[in-house]
């Protein structure tokens, strides 16, 4: 087999047993692996009668057939569940080292049911899986641990969970190689949920490449393509992605106090900019990786990757707060802790802005820099203040009586770019199928950045048809597993290309593309299955009704409604938001019904 | 005059962050301001030896907003009050 | 009703096509998908010279009253869009390609940027006319896999997410089969500087 190691391992934590079994391939071909394959396993696998943390729940870890090839970026994985904060299908991705590794132990897939009896980590050395009890090292955070296990990048490679998965946080992030993170919706609560502490990796199988000739011509010609985009030559490297904070808010797009302003007079402080004068020490990348967008910062007391734009633009400017090394150093803190920097920062500000309204009892106030590590903490223990804030902002807003001041969709609190100044991004936040997000697709380079062409961030018609492509392109990309960095440079038809020549089987431009929509309405086929309907794509209330009262967005609310219409007719869905028996059977998933 | 606002390498390379610069359009503001700052020429502008006399084109992926709108078009008009920001090419998320 | 902002990006390029000789008066076409809808030039309506009435919008799956208004291209525009991931369709009469197209399979260009951007063109041949649905389904099934194609003696199918794309690998094409015609008026021996080159044909 090429590509593709054609083998699926299974863990059954409950018994302590593993067992091998066949990659299907037809599948593999559908779905291709990552994101897609991990969406098909778990439709068969968990279905609405379980709880996400109940043992009947899986995590699943997939890698894809370029996975460890060596092309650009291809690093990576992803872990699919039920998110414990949304309830909707879940696949968190990340990148560093691990998916690599991983890949290399001989496995595509990873499936993991059930509940250890006491924590126990997991040892797989190729075909070799030991249990090891994990007593002692239960409480321990993810810089030591990691550490402890024997981390070496190319060797041997740690994922684990912090304090914050053990006590179960909704909000928790599976961290791997110290940190990175497969943060988004939860999963690292699955994993406590589970007793499983870590699982290390040490592999030595090179996935089998069909078409090595061609292989090595596209690689070429990617090198060349990412070498001459001065998005991945230059803008990443140079300011990594912070360097959004300024433009974001010069167009007033920049969430500020749980999106009460759309700009945030502290950006400058908090910028791309500042942030390499001072505080940078170098780049970083992951396996394989010519980009190197990963910064290493340094403050008074601590030195990490990160802070990237979103975590940094999380407890800044979403908590009114412009002191960078505080920043810095709560982002090194949700690492440690194994939080979700996105949801933790979102989180803090809605109790900031609760506790300013007198809904919440505690003295949590905007701008409030030394109240970040503390609140961190406590909620990654379920301490004090932290236990109400340790499940997300929506159960917390819920709970006072008051969900709209909850910035979520789907329940996930959203990312930085405020869709009251960018039409096609809100449309985006309220059809993810995890929830508010900017990785199931992203409008930034339409609406802001001219890639490939400026389109104006006000026009509603004709938006979800980007939206759609985006999206269906990003399910893809997902599924290969590769970063959505290269797709800066490299344009799909290369992706394609390549996965063609890796294993053998031939795909279109237009049918990767299609893969990506197949995963999408799968994943979209999973939500309706656990109860959710056209109701649940939708914005908080205040981005529908609230216009900024200045800067450049001013008097713009989402336009959410026709949006959504369009949206629908546009992916082949009825008006509720169900795909059509057609659309399905276009898909090939008819059977699934 | 218009303010000029540049961000990123753009204000390593000029050694400003803000300047002021006549213009009435997009066009016309950049080409004054690469005069006044030769070295934003290469960061700026694709065929430099133009540059100068004002049939420089903008270089792909250069995002410029005038009070916070972006535009693509060098014919857009700037007045007297108006802000417009320069940032060199950018991704992220 | 069309909003202004896309029929300037109409206006703009269907200008351009002309003046860039790369479409005869009445010749060649735009189209752009908008949602579950197609936004295409009215039937016999002037590229070089759009008017806001010349743009049609009409239903990518099935016909409605608008239908008969526009473009008789219609068809093999909506097959692009029903089977590719475009959302946007050029499609011109660039004669150095066209009369390239004349005796080769596929062009591989031998240019710097268009070895780099489209690496290989291929031709696809279809003796019914522009507008049948034998012709549409040939050149929607080329587009599946590359962005753009030219249709033997006839001209480019170029696809893309915004008009903008689409024209730029459009005059990319021409403009490369210009550059080869005069290396071959001048026929000198080549001196290769591309690596790996001798694999573009098979991208």
């Amino acid at each position: 087999m090429n590509g593709w190691n054609g083998k699926i391992l299974e863990i059954d934590l409950t018994k302590q047993t593993h067992k091998e079994s066949p990659l299907d391939i037809e599948m593999a071909k559908q779905f291709i692996g990552g994101r897609g394959l991990g969406a098909r396993l778990l439709w068969d696998l968990v279905g609405p009668d379980v709880d996400p943390l109940s043992p009947e729940n899986v995590l699943i870890f997939t890698n894809g057939p370029l996975t460890a090839t060596g092309y650009q970026t291809s690093n990576r994985f992803s872990v699919t569940t039920k998110s414990p904060l949304t309830g909707t299908v879940l696949d968190a991705n990340s990148g560093g080292y691990w998916g690599m590794q991983f890949k290399k132990t001989g496995y595509d897939v990873l499936i993991v049911r059930g509940k250890a009896e006491k924590p126990v980590w997991i040892e797989i050395k190729n075909s070799e899986v030991t249990f090891h009890d994990a007593s002692e090292l239960w409480g321990m955070r993810v810089f030591a641990l990691t550490e402890k296990l024997g981390q070496n990048n190319n060797k041997r490679n740690v994922l684990c969970i912090g304090p914050a998965g053990e006590n179960l946080s909704r909000i928790a992030a599976i961290m791997n190689d110290r940190e990175r993170a497969a943060a988004r919706g939860g999963p690292g609560a699955v994993m406590g949920s589970k007793n499983l502490k870590a699982i290390v990796v040490e592999g030595s199988t090179r996935p089998e490449i069909m078409d090595k000739e061609r292989y090595k011509f596209l690689m070429y010609e990617t090198k060349k393509l990412l070498a001459a985009s001065p998005l991945t030559s230059q803008a990443l490297p140079e300011f990594g992605t912070v360097v959004l904070m300024n433009i974001m808010n010069n167009i007033g797009a920049l969430a500020t106090r749980n999106h009460q302003q759309t700009q945030f007079e502290g950006a400058e402080a908090i910028s791309g900019e500042e942030l390499t004068e001072k505080y940078l020490v170098k780049n970083q990348s992951c396996w394989a990786c010519p980009i190197g967008c990963t910064r290493i910062s340094k403050t008074e007391k601590v030195e990490g990757e990160g802070p990237e734009f979103e975590s940094t633009w999380a407890f800044g400017a979403q908590c009114g707060i412009d002191d960078l090394p505080a920043i810095i150093e709560v982002n090194a803190l949700c690492n440690d802790l194994g939080l979700d920097t996105i949801s933790a920062g979102s989180t803090i500000a809605c109790a900031m802005e609760l506790s300013e309204k007198g809904y919440l009892d505690s003295d949590l106030r905007f701008g409030r820099a030394d109240q970040l590590a503390p609140t961190v903490e406590a909620m990654a223990y379920r301490r004090d203040i932290g236990t109400e804030l340790a499940d997300g902002s929506l159960r917390l807003a819920t709970k006072y009586g008051h969900p709209e001041l909850s910035m979520t969709a789907k329940g996930m609190e959203m990312p930085a770019y405020d869709p009251r100044g960018l039409q096609g991004q809100g449309l985006l936040y309220a059809t993810s199928n995890r929830g508010g997000c900017h990785m199931r697709g992203n409008m930034i380079g339409l609406e802001v950045l001219g890639l490939p062409k400026l389109i104006d961030r006000f026009q509603v018609q004709g938006k979800s048809a980007f939206v759609i492509l985006n999206q269906n392109s990003n399910a893809a990309i997902d599924s290969l597993v590769i970063c959505k960095f290269t797709n800066m440079g490299v344009a799909d038809e290369y992706f394609a290309r390549v996965l063609g020549a890796v294993t053998g089987i031939p795909y279109a431009t237009g049918e990767l593309i299609k893969v990506g929509e197949r995963v999408w309405n799968l994943e979209r086929l999973y939500n309706n299955r656990e109860g959710f309907t056209s109701k649940n794509d939708s914005l908080p209330p205040r981005l529908l009704t609230e216009a900024p009262t200045d800067g450049p967005s001013k008097g713009w609310v989402s336009q959410l409604e026709p949006m959504l219409k369009e949206y629908y007719r546009t992916r082949g869905w009825d008006e509720n938001g169900v795909p059509t028996p057609k659309k399905l059977a276009e898909l090939g998933l008819e059977n699934l019904l | 005059m218009p303010t000029v606002k540049l961000f990123a390498n753009l204000r390593k390379v000029a050694g400003t962050k803000e300047v002021s610069v006549t213009g009435a359009s997009v066009g016309a503001v950049v080409s004054e301001l690469v005069k006044q700052y030769p070295a934003l020429v290469a960061n700026l502008l694709e065929h430099s030896p133009d540059a100068l006399s004002g049939n420089g084109q903008i270089c792909p992926h250069v995002i410029i907003t005038i009070n916070g709108h972006p535009t693509d078009d060098v014919n857009a008009p700037v007045t007297e009050s108006d802000v417009v920001s320069i940032f060199p090419p950018m991704a992220g998320g | 009703m069309i909003d202004p902002r896309i029929y300037e990006m109409f206006r703009e390029i269907g200008e351009d096509l002309f003046t860039a000789q790369l479409i005869s008066s009445h010749g060649g076409n735009l189209s752009i998908r908008l949602g579950d809808r197609v936004i295409i030039k009215r039937r016999g309506a002037q590229l070089g010279r759009l008017k806001p009435h010349d743009l049609i919008e009409t239903r990518l799956d099935k016909n409605d009253s608008n239908v008969v208004l526009a473009s008789t291209e219609l068809l093999v525009h909506r097959a692009i869009y029903l089977n590719t991931p475009a959302l946007a369709v050029c499609h011109c009469h660039p004669r150095t390609a066209v009369a390239f197209s004349f005796s080769r399979d596929e062009l591989v260009p031998i240019d710097n940027e268009a070895s780099y951007l489209l690496k290989k063109i291929p031709v696809v041949t279809e003796e019914f006319a522009s507008g049948t649905p034998q012709m549409a389904n040939k050149v929607a099934e080329a587009l599946k896999n590359y962005k753009i194609i030219m249709l033997r003696g006839h001209g480019s199918f170029a696809t893309g997410q915004t008009l903008d794309e689409a024209f730029h690998w459009s005059t990319c094409l021409e403009e490369s089969c210009q550059m080869e015609l005069a290396a071959k008026i001048i026929n000198e021996p080549f001196i290769e500087y591309r690596g790996m080159s001798g694999s573009y044909s098979q991208f």
